[in-house]
């Protein structure tokens, strides 16, 4: 009997195997065809061939901006990440401790920002920007994915310090501390390896964004992957090599971090959603 | 004098009533963030308002107009057509995604070797950036010898241009961001899946109930309340997607995948007319909140 479900399990497996197989096919077939010339691309004669090569990824880093736009990525992403944990950490803390109708009211709000749609605040910001000169500036983008990151970040900050016991705090101020000192001497070190995956989340949000950074980067010096990978896509969509090539390179950090946090993300999700 | 100077101090005295030391901290925590969603989120939203009135370009300010843009959005065909398809792409993405979120998720939720690492890698759609999605789904359907139509010549068809037909080119953004916000629901509703009492399904089977009955009577009564929030948020994703329209198609063949978002943009950026684009915004937010409050009124009412 025992045996008998086991065996069942095995086999679900192999379906599960196979789901997942069909469902990542394009981003499998994706990197494959990242290592093959454009012409094998186009030609799709097999699928796997048999001589690999990393001429598409030689091209991207010699003779398109590809190495700026990661360049610019990587900066926004950085300045994100910092801009909203700055403010969700404090908010965070707030919707841990306390209660009151401040809060109540900050919470909806915060739900109506990750609802809102931000094409009605990029119009009037590209004009408010462009006097300020920040367009085609990372600041612009950092400025916007502080706001469009702070519902999740906030959620996830919160749901961390709600497992951190108000005892230690309480000692603290019995121990001639404020509250901020006690915030920041005993509740933050404790709250470092949950701060560090939520920072994680905020990075990635903001790498992967596409339309924000659209809007406000119009120039090849301050693009990001996703705005300058998508001008290729425009220009020579018949050069599968280096598409493929610069697609698959942009998602590698994703991977790797999303790795980092996969654990954490079914917490984050149910906290508030991720825009997507 | 004197009046003003009490009247101040009861101000003042009132307003330490008011603002309980409790009040005051969370008001100085909250002040980073309230002020960033003014500044980006409030103060635009007044402004977008105010621009929906005029007449101006992103070059010049324009001059107040009145109910003008709204006017002309109401004969315009590419506004209705986008509001159509807006509907239609929320529609079939909440289908699409909710279906195959719940089948897989009460396949993951059996126990059986392997099972976290399946869980990590039927999340991949959602988290790779939207372009990288895109690239890759366009190859398998960028021309007549793409995979797609391999495999439809394989069985006998005749090759489809995905890319050069209305119809097919809205059914590839809808397949597309069924791709990407499936494991969204997964995800939610594997959790929600998990919070319910084992036991409920042991007496169910000592009943007599059958998988299907146990699964009408007991799974989905414990996940309705969650999959009218999820469907609600997913609609509002659907309804504000840029990127898959945009990037697969930038809103064509001709307008056939353009959602209110598209319509928007290219009314501001492409066409250079500000307060079309900010009606059309505007017009977006509006649906948006009166879907949200009758869902949410018919929600509470069936309770």
């Amino acid at each position: 009997m025992a045996r008998r479900r086991m065996h069942k399990n095995w086999a679900l497996t192999g379906t599960m195997t196979l789901i997942a197989m069909v469902i990542n096919l394009p981003i499998i077939l994706m990197v494959l065809n990242s290592f093959q010339p454009t012409e094998a691309i186009v030609a799709r004669l097999t699928i796997i061939r048999r001589d690999p090569s990393l001429q598409n990824y030689r091209f991207l880093m010699e003779e398109t901006p590809f190495l700026s736009y990661l360049r610019n990525s990587v900066v926004t992403a950085l300045g994100a990440t910092v801009f909203s944990l700055f403010c969700a950490v404090f908010a965070g803390y707030a919707l841990s401790r306390f209660k009151n109708r401040l809060l109540d009211v900050y919470s909806t709000g915060l739900f109506a920002v990750q609802m809102f749609p931000i094409i009605l605040a990029l119009i009037p910001l590209f004009l408010l920007f462009r006097p300020l000169g920040l367009i085609d500036t990372p600041l612009s983008v950092i400025i916007v994915y502080g706001v469009i990151n702070l519902p999740f970040v906030t959620w996830m900050a919160r749901s961390y310090f709600d497992t951190i016991p108000r005892e230690l705090e309480e000692a603290a101020l019995i121990d001639g501390c404020g509250h901020f000192g006690a915030f920041f001497r005993v509740v933050l070190p404790l709250s470092g390896p949950g701060l560090a995956a939520v920072s994680i989340f905020a990075f990635l949000l903001a790498y992967n964004e596409f339309f924000v950074a659209n809007v406000f980067l119009r120039t090849k010096a301050a693009m990001t992957l996703p705005v300058g990978i998508q001008m290729f896509l425009q220009q020579f969509s018949t050069d599968w090599g280096s598409l493929t090539a610069a697609a698959s390179v942009t998602m590698l950090p994703t991977l790797i971090l999303f790795l980092f946090v996969q654990k954490f993300i079914t917490h984050g999700a149910i906290a508030g959603g991720v825009k997507g | 004098m004197t009046a003003s100077l009490v009247k101040q101090t009861a101000w003042r005295s009132s307003a330490r009533q008011f603002l309980t030391p409790d009040l005051r901290m969370t008001l100085l925590l909250l002040l980073p963030s309230l002020i960033l969603m003014f500044v980006v989120i409030g103060y635009p939203m007044i402004q977008g308002f105010w621009y929906s009135f005029t007449n101006g370009s992103l070059l010049k300010a324009g001059k107040f107009v009145g109910l003008r843009n709204y006017g002309k959005l109401l004969t315009d065909p590419s506004f209705w057509h986008a509001l159509r398809f807006s509907l239609y792409f929320a529609v079939a993405n909440i289908v699409g995604c909710y279906s195959l979120g719940l089948g897989l998720a009460l396949l993951l939720q059996k126990d059986f070797p392997g099972r976290g690492l399946f869980r990590v890698l039927l999340l991949l759609p959602w988290i790779v950036p939207s372009l990288v999605a895109i690239v890759s789904w366009r190859w398998m359907i960028n021309d007549d010898k793409a995979l797609f139509n391999q495999i439809i010549v394989f069985f006998g068809g005749d090759p489809v241009y995905f890319l050069s037909s209305s119809n097919w080119t809205i059914a590839m953004v809808i397949v597309i961001k069924i791709w990407r916000s499936f494991p969204f629901m997964l995800l939610s509703l594997l959790a929600a899946l998990q919070t319910i009492d084992r036991t409920l399904y042991e007496a169910a089977d000592i009943d007599g109930a059958t998988k299907w009955q146990s699964f009408r009577h007991v799974t989905m009564p414990a996940i309705s309340g969650i999959s009218v929030v999820l469907c609600l948020l997913m609609t509002v994703w659907t309804v504000n997607d840029f990127d898959t329209p945009w990037l697969l198609a930038q809103g064509g063949p001709a307008n056939a995948t353009e959602n209110l978002v598209v319509l928007a943009y290219r009314y501001t950026f492409a066409r250079n007319d500000v307060g079309m684009g900010a009606a059309v915004s505007f017009v977006t937010l509006a649906i948006l909140m009166v879907i949200f409050t009758v869902v949410l009124r018919l929600q509470r009412e069936k309770r």
